[in-house]
């Protein structure tokens, strides 16, 4: 077969041939077809090494025949909303089983269980399926764990022995937000920064002692962001978004920033002296000019709203899921500079949302792997199938040539995308 | 209420509407009302939208207990329209500093009888949301009030107005369906059984103790606000009186606004489990399924829901069926209206839906309809004793639930035959200083 044969084959012919190629001959032939071998990654932490939900890896498989994608391993780890975090071969995650949340470490290749670490925790279902919703953090030799009721757990990574652990709503005096803390720790330097009270609390990551704590409000469900070359964090509270001295806890200009529920759950996104804010619940979007004082508005609008997952910034574009997930969100794309809409693709049924090597990588609430090119020209698939059963709503994790995907019940799948 | 004032309004409104309807009505589209919205929520806020996206509205006033739904209502407004309405936690001191001339009433249904008297006693025209009262004396309260000071009352029954609804009634007025002998009005959703959720201290911008008002201070609960409090007894009355208020609506267009001679229900929570309320925890405590029966002279109407079961082998989980002698109407939401006729050899007629989207209600045309009631001085499609008389069905049905008994109804006196202890039910104890509204 030449080239320009394949070139004039109907897409779906092409693609199944070379599944079929693969299939029988395996590495021969997809090294033929892909020369350049996989750029791995390890995503040790919620939104990834960059903190932006997007994967620096190239060269993995995103096209398939329909239906067809390799399911290496699933496993099930019990109710939550929790994500995957991955390194050196060894992916963690949590879920609810029992009365307990359960941390586990499984083994990226098939998925056998290394250690778990189980901890009393109820169900606390409140409008939703409950169990945990923060997602673990790999800082080195150490895992850390916010419970949602505000446990602490610092983990090693190897063994899955408690090195240290600490109620710290207690210790910093907070109360516990309507849902549960859920956010994911953020290591920074020897500080572990956690999204708890009005705008924040720090704790020494090596023993779990208070270093300072903001007053007692209800925090938000994001987790903590940094603004790149300076000292500030950016939290979420249940009202507003404030930036705060990472040394001082001092916060440096607060923007109130209400929703219908006092639920501001998505990430902060900054990028080129300029700060993102979503959140759903009737709140919308708006784009800020980050400055040495109060940030300046760009533009607001209600075109996208997160209501779960913060939207991702890819080439000048905002890739998000707008909407109330209950009443059906949408897939958006908004231009950064101006929030306009640009394409928004309402029969999707998005759950989770990741992006790599200018792909979007969709979890839809049904449990469908979607491929499509992240480009402001309209939403275009590249492969589907359907990978878990049941409800998703957590973001795929792609981690060395691997999607991580999970469904609220419990269900893990890892899908095989390496060439 | 003050009788000069009252008098005076209606004078003047009555005679300006006789002298110059014409030309008010070619001047008020210039005419920007004073409009304030009571209960600054997901709802009022989609109500206050319509007002303003119709032109005729200038935002003077919003009041709320919780102070993140003021603000957040207060900027959407700004946003909108460049206007700084005053913010109030109050309605009484909001009709007391601001000269309002329609209000919005949407907070939850224990609220609605005294926000709309003090609106009626402010010389307002009212928006309010059904049901119009939490029990059938607010609501006997409200219309007498409104006629007797000649004010406009819109009640937010969008299903009176929407095209697929005025269409659907037409073809069943017109004998579409032949001779009806049997209506069915349903709601059904998904669910199971309820655990109880931990009581808590209310959010800081909370005033908890005037949220409950007239009702009984029970311990704040986030089940029941933000957003949940349609199926908490205390404050509304169950889906019943929530989407039954819409449905019985319809059934009582398409029979003339007749009243039933008599109301039985039954009803209960055998899936959610018994209703929880101490001082740590709470579930709800409205019926997750519940059937009433009202006999009309020449027909009998059914209301059932159950919040668990989902559609089943059930075509559509909500609206009304009539069943009629040439076969079976569905007056539908989203499913728009549908006819089978009993001779399967005819062809089944369907209009789709005409929806306002996002929430699929038709707002616009009824704010429309409420501006040129006013103008005209006419009733509006959807008033206040239309919606009395839809509030009142779906408040026996909950009487007769409670009582466990049938209930006979007098309409033309508005009382229940011969049943003290079910008369009483038509009013409810009120929480001091709050008092019961005078039917006058």
């Amino acid at each position: 077969m030449n080239a320009s044969t394949f070139a004039t084959m109907p897409t779906f012919v092409a693609l199944k041939m070379r599944s079929l190629a693969m299939l029988t001959l395996g590495v021969c032939i997809a090294t033929w077809h892909f020369p350049t071998t996989l750029h791995a990654e390890d995503w040790y932490r919620w939104r990834g090494p960059d903190l932006n939900g997007i994967s620096t890896e190239t060269h993995w498989q995103s096209e398939w025949p329909s239906g067809t994608m390799p399911i290496a391993w699933t496993i099930d780890v019990g109710t939550g909303f929790s994500s995957v975090v991955v390194q050196d071969d060894r992916a963690y995650t949590l879920g609810h089983v029992d009365d307990h949340s359960v941390v586990y470490c499984v083994d990226v290749n098939d998925g056998h269980l290394i250690w778990k670490h189980a901890y009393p925790a109820p169900l606390d279902a409140r409008d939703f399926e409950g169990g945990p919703t923060t997602t673990p953090t790999i800082d080195g030799d150490r895992v850390y764990v916010l419970s949602r009721a505000g446990e602490l757990f610092c983990f090693d990574a190897g063994s899955g022995e408690v090195r240290w652990q600490k109620q710290i709503a207690d210790a910093a005096e907070v109360r516990v937000p309507g849902w549960g803390f859920a956010a994911a720790p953020l290591v920074v330097g020897d500080k572990l920064v956690l999204t708890l009270g009005e705008s924040g609390a720090v704790v020494n990551k090596h023993d779990g002692e208070l270093i300072w704590a903001s007053p007692d409000r209800e925090c938000g469900y994001a987790s903590p962001v940094p603004i790149p070359n300076t000292k500030t964090i950016v939290f979420p509270s249940g009202r507003s978004f404030t930036g705060v001295d990472l040394e001082t806890g001092q916060p440096q200009w607060s923007l109130r920033w209400l929703t219908s529920f006092g639920c501001n759950a998505a990430e902060p996104i900054i990028h080129d002296g300029k700060m993102f804010l979503c959140s759903g619940y009737n709140r919308g979007a708006a784009l800020f000019k980050l400055t040495d004082g109060e940030p300046e508005l760009i533009w607001k609008n209600k075109n996208m709203l997160n209501q779960l997952h913060g939207s991702l910034l890819h080439d000048g574009h905002l890739y998000g899921i707008d909407g109330d997930m209950e009443s059906g969100a949408r897939l958006t794309c908004l231009n950064w500079e101006t929030g306009d809409v640009v394409w928004s693709e309402d029969d999707l049924k998005p759950g989770g949302l990741s992006l790599a090597d200018g792909k979007l990588i969709l979890l839809t609430e049904a449990g469908e792997l979607v491929f499509a090119a992240a480009t402001p020209a309209g939403f275009s698939e590249i492969s589907r199938a359907k990978v878990l059963d049941g409800k998703c709503w957590t973001v795929p994790v792609l981690s060395s040539g691997r999607v991580f995907c999970r469904s609220i019940q419990g269900q893990v799948a890892c899908v095989d995308l390496r060439d | 209420m003050s009788l000069d004032r009252r008098a005076f309004i209606a004078s003047t409104v009555a005679a300006s509407t006789l002298a110059a309807a014409p030309k008010i009505h070619a001047a008020s589209k210039d005419k920007k009302y004073r409009t304030a919205l009571i209960g600054s929520g997901w709802w009022g806020m989609n109500i206050l939208r319509e007002a303003m996206a119709a032109g005729q509205t200038k935002v003077v006033a919003l009041c709320d207990v919780d102070q993140d739904k003021l603000e957040l209502a207060a900027e959407e407004v700004n946003d909108l329209s460049g206007e700084e309405p005053k913010l109030y936690s109050d309605f009484r001191e909001l009709f007391e500093k601001e000269e309002v001339e329609i209000a919005i009433i949407a907070t939850p249904d224990h609220w609605h009888a005294l926000n709309t008297l003090a609106a009626i006693e402010a010389g307002a025209h009212i928006f309010i949301e059904k049901p119009t009262g939490h029990t059938i004396g607010e609501s006997q309260a409200i219309l007498k009030a409104s006629r007797a000071a000649d004010r406009i009352v819109q009640v937010g029954l969008h299903r009176r107005i929407g095209p697929h609804h005025v269409s659907g009634m037409k073809f069943l007025k017109d004998g579409g369906a032949g001779d009806i002998g049997l209506v069915r009005m349903f709601v059904h959703s998904r669910g199971g059984a309820e655990t109880p959720t931990k009581n808590s201290a209310p959010p800081e911008t909370l005033n908890w103790d005037m949220y409950c008002g007239p009702a009984p201070l029970r311990p704040y609960n986030r089940k029941i606000h933000p957003g949940g409090f349609r199926q908490y007894l205390d404050f509304a009355n169950g889906t019943l009186g929530d989407w039954g208020v819409h449905w019985l609506d319809q059934m009582l267009w398409w029979c003339d606004q007749q009243s039933p001679k008599s109301v039985h229900s039954t009803g209960g929570r055998p899936v959610r489990g018994e209703a929880v309320l101490n001082e740590d925890v709470q579930t709800t405590d409205a019926p997750d399924s519940q059937i009433a029966t009202y006999q009309f002279d020449d027909f009998t109407a059914i209301w059932e829901h159950r919040q668990f079961g989902g559609a089943g082998p059930e075509k559509s989980t909500v609206g009304c069926n009539f069943y009629g002698s040439k076969g079976t109407f569905h007056m539908g939401w989203r499913d728009g209206w549908t006819f089978y006729p009993d001779d399967a050899r005819k062809p089944v007629v369907h209009e789709d839906h005409q929806l306002q989207e996002p929430d699929g209600h038709n707002l616009k045309l009824l704010w429309a309809d409420f501006l040129q009631a006013i103008e005209s001085g006419r009733h509006p499609t959807a008033d206040i004793e239309i919606g009395h008389q839809a509030t009142t069905l779906s408040l026996l049905g909950m009487l007769s639930l409670k009582l466990g008994r049938s209930v006979r109804w007098d309409g033309d006196a508005q009382r229940i035959i011969g049943d003290d202890e079910a008369n009483g039910l038509l009013k409810r104890k009120y929480r001091a200083p709050w008092t019961y509204p005078e039917i006058g």
